[in-house]
């Protein structure tokens, strides 16, 4: 508690520096609360990588809304029933379709850190994608979390699959919402590769056969000379 | 008189000849100065080795660090108060000590990078004192860097304040609060970098024997525009006037591909974001006539151009032969003056210009993907 008090003794400290210095560090996320989406995309799944970093004059209601129990520290608890509200306010579909992403992986920061206006707090979601035809789809994303303070920023990363191209990306003004349109090359069918593993094996076996048929017969040809 | 005009003729062409000649030399001998790569990191090294030689055992253990280990990717745009730098700081450091630093910084960066740096950290000087904005741990805050980079003549030392550093305790701007280090060995053969970085400036500079790569960068302003000894000081200047000259000269179809329709409010691929690549947007630079495209190379070249030239030029080449898979991509109004957001972003760069909601105060980022932190000189 007296710890608690201390921090918040020393948030006061650099709101008011920073208040001080006008625009200040205001840049550095004073009253917004920046919520940067990077989305990568799979055959068969989903990603979201979710930085949070609150600002700066709002790390202590963003802190407090996340340590429930006011310890000044963020139990596994509170930090897992954070991120399944932040979850609850992203919106997935696939070709219209709603999907659910699970949360994979979250990184809070120390409460110190986050007071000070360092702390990012980093969720990763995940969700299975349907099994789909080659051809276009589209995968749309929204976050509605914290619409009142919030400053988002949205984008997909180059997949590392071959078989998705990218093919559009659009946007609301505020990056709240965004749409990833894409085309999924087929997948190489068994069939075709072992076709292609035939035709390899024939045409490597017919050339070990004619070069064999051709090879000089060194040993017969003397004994015919004799 | 014919004679006398002839010969008065002669003694003219041979003057004019003599000065040429002597302007060539002079520009000869200043090529010779730029040297080669190889050279130009052997440079670096003994003006590295030089800050050693200025240190004290505790100072040599701050300043150093392995080249695999964390430090490498330990940098930021944040303040000191909120985050918390490793290595040497400026502001602890004798006179002597510090000119030796700016002076390193001085021969790994083009003069160009070096007007840069040194203006971004004026500006966070100007920020200090001017705005209030954060007291120095010194207590006696120097002045720090003259205009030439030197510490200012009669300049205090600075030093640490009554009660250590960082924890929340405030945070603080000004020249005293930027931070050298080596991670790993200078060396003129294996890899090392030197990392120097404070408030809105992060260069890491990675060295390998004749190689560099100079990103992950971060270059920012605040107070964008500033007047220092009479003059007029905008760090990032002309990163903002090329942007809008580019944006300002494509035509309407280029323009409606270069134009996002949404809001940027801050870097995509800022600090923390390593090894991330984006779908890339915008218009092609293969679509771009030859002199809009020179006006995009002069646009990147504010950056690669940081470092020193023998690294730059060799830079610049390689982005000019990606030049058809570039792509610039703009947010917001095209009147210079407004606050705008800008991207270019090829297979072996980012750029991101991203005013922070002013114009008054601009993030940027450097980055190569394929080559950030030198990964692959280090592979080598």
């Amino acid at each position: 508690m007296r710890s608690s008090r201390r921090n918040s003794g020393r948030l006061a400290v650099v709101v008011a520096l920073i208040v001080a210095a006008g625009a200040g560090v205001s840049g550095h996320r004073l009253d917004e609360y920046l919520q940067a989406a990077r989305i990568s995309l799979a055959p068969d799944r989903v990603q979201i990588e979710l930085d949070l970093t609150p600002g700066i004059a709002l790390a202590e209601s963003i802190g407090r809304e996340i340590d429930r129990d006011g310890s000044g520290a963020i139990s596994p608890d509170e930090a897992a029933a954070y991120a399944e509200a932040v979850r609850h306010a992203l919106r997935l579909a696939i070709d219209g379709t709603p999907i659910a992403p699970e949360l994979v992986d979250s990184r809070f920061p120390m409460p110190e850190a986050m007071r000070a206006g360092e702390g990012m707090i980093r969720l990763h979601f995940a969700a299975p994608l349907p099994r789909l035809g080659a051809g276009a789809h589209e995968l749309r994303y929204r976050n509605a979390h914290h619409p009142d303070i919030g400053v988002y920023l949205a984008n997909a990363l180059v997949p590392e699959s071959s078989r998705v191209l990218i093919t559009g990306q659009e946007r609301d003004v505020d990056q709240r919402d965004l749409t990833i349109a894409y085309v999924l090359q087929p997948e190489p069918a068994l069939g075709a590769r072992l076709w292609l593993l035939g035709v390899v094996t024939s045409t490597l076996t017919l050339l070990f056969l004619v070069r064999r048929r051709h090879r000089p017969r060194a040993k017969s040809d003397s004994q015919g000379e004799e | 008189m014919r004679i006398r005009t002839g010969l008065f003729l002669l003694a003219s062409i041979g003057l004019v000849l003599a000065v040429s000649n002597a302007g060539l030399a002079q520009r000869g001998s200043s090529i010779l100065l730029a040297s080669t790569p190889a050279a130009t990191t052997a440079r670096i090294v003994a003006a590295a080795q030089a800050v050693v030689a200025t240190l004290d055992e505790a100072g040599r253990a701050k300043v150093q660090f392995p080249f695999d280990g964390p430090q490498k990717t330990r940098w930021s745009n944040l303040p000191s108060g909120i985050f918390q730098r490793q290595g040497l700081r400026l502001g602890d450091l004798t006179p002597a000590q510090r000119t030796a630093v700016m002076s390193l910084l001085s021969t790994a960066l083009s003069q160009e990078g070096y007007r840069k740096v040194t203006e971004i950290m004026r500006g966070d000087e100007v920020l200090r004192t001017a705005d209030g904005g954060g007291a120095s741990r010194g207590g006696a805050a120097p002045a720090g860097v003259a205009p030439g980079g030197a510490p200012a003549p009669g300049a205090p030392a600075g030093g640490r304040a009554r009660g250590g550093r960082g924890g929340g305790g405030g945070v603080i701007f000004g020249q005293d609060e930027y931070f050298l280090a080596f991670v790993g060995t200078p060396s003129t053969s294996t890899p090392w970098m030197l990392q120097f970085g404070g408030h809105h400036l992060a260069i890491n500079l990675t060295l390998a024997g004749s190689q560099a790569s100079m990103t992950p960068s971060l270059q920012a302003a605040q107070p964008a525009i500033y007047t220092f000894e009479g003059r007029e000081i905008r760090p990032l200047g002309r990163e903002n006037d090329k942007g809008f000259e580019l944006i300002n000269a494509l035509d309407a179809a280029a323009r409606s591909q270069a134009i996002l329709g949404y809001q940027v409010s801050d870097l995509v691929l800022g600090p923390g974001q390593d090894g991330r690549v984006i779908q890339p947007e915008g218009v092609r630079a293969s679509t771009l006539s030859p002199a809009q495209q020179n006006l995009l190379m002069e646009i990147v070249r504010e950056w690669a151009g940081i470092a020193h030239e023998s690294f730059a030029e060799p830079r610049m080449a390689q982005l000019r032969a990606n030049l058809p898979d570039t792509y610039f991509a703009w947010s917001g109004p095209t009147t210079n003056g407004s606050v705008m957001y800008y991207r270019i972003q090829g297979p072996t760069l980012v750029i991101e210009y991203a005013p922070q909601g002013t114009v008054d105060h601009i993030h940027t980022i450097y980055r190569d993907p394929t080559n950030d932190y030198g990964a692959k000189l280090a592979a080598k």
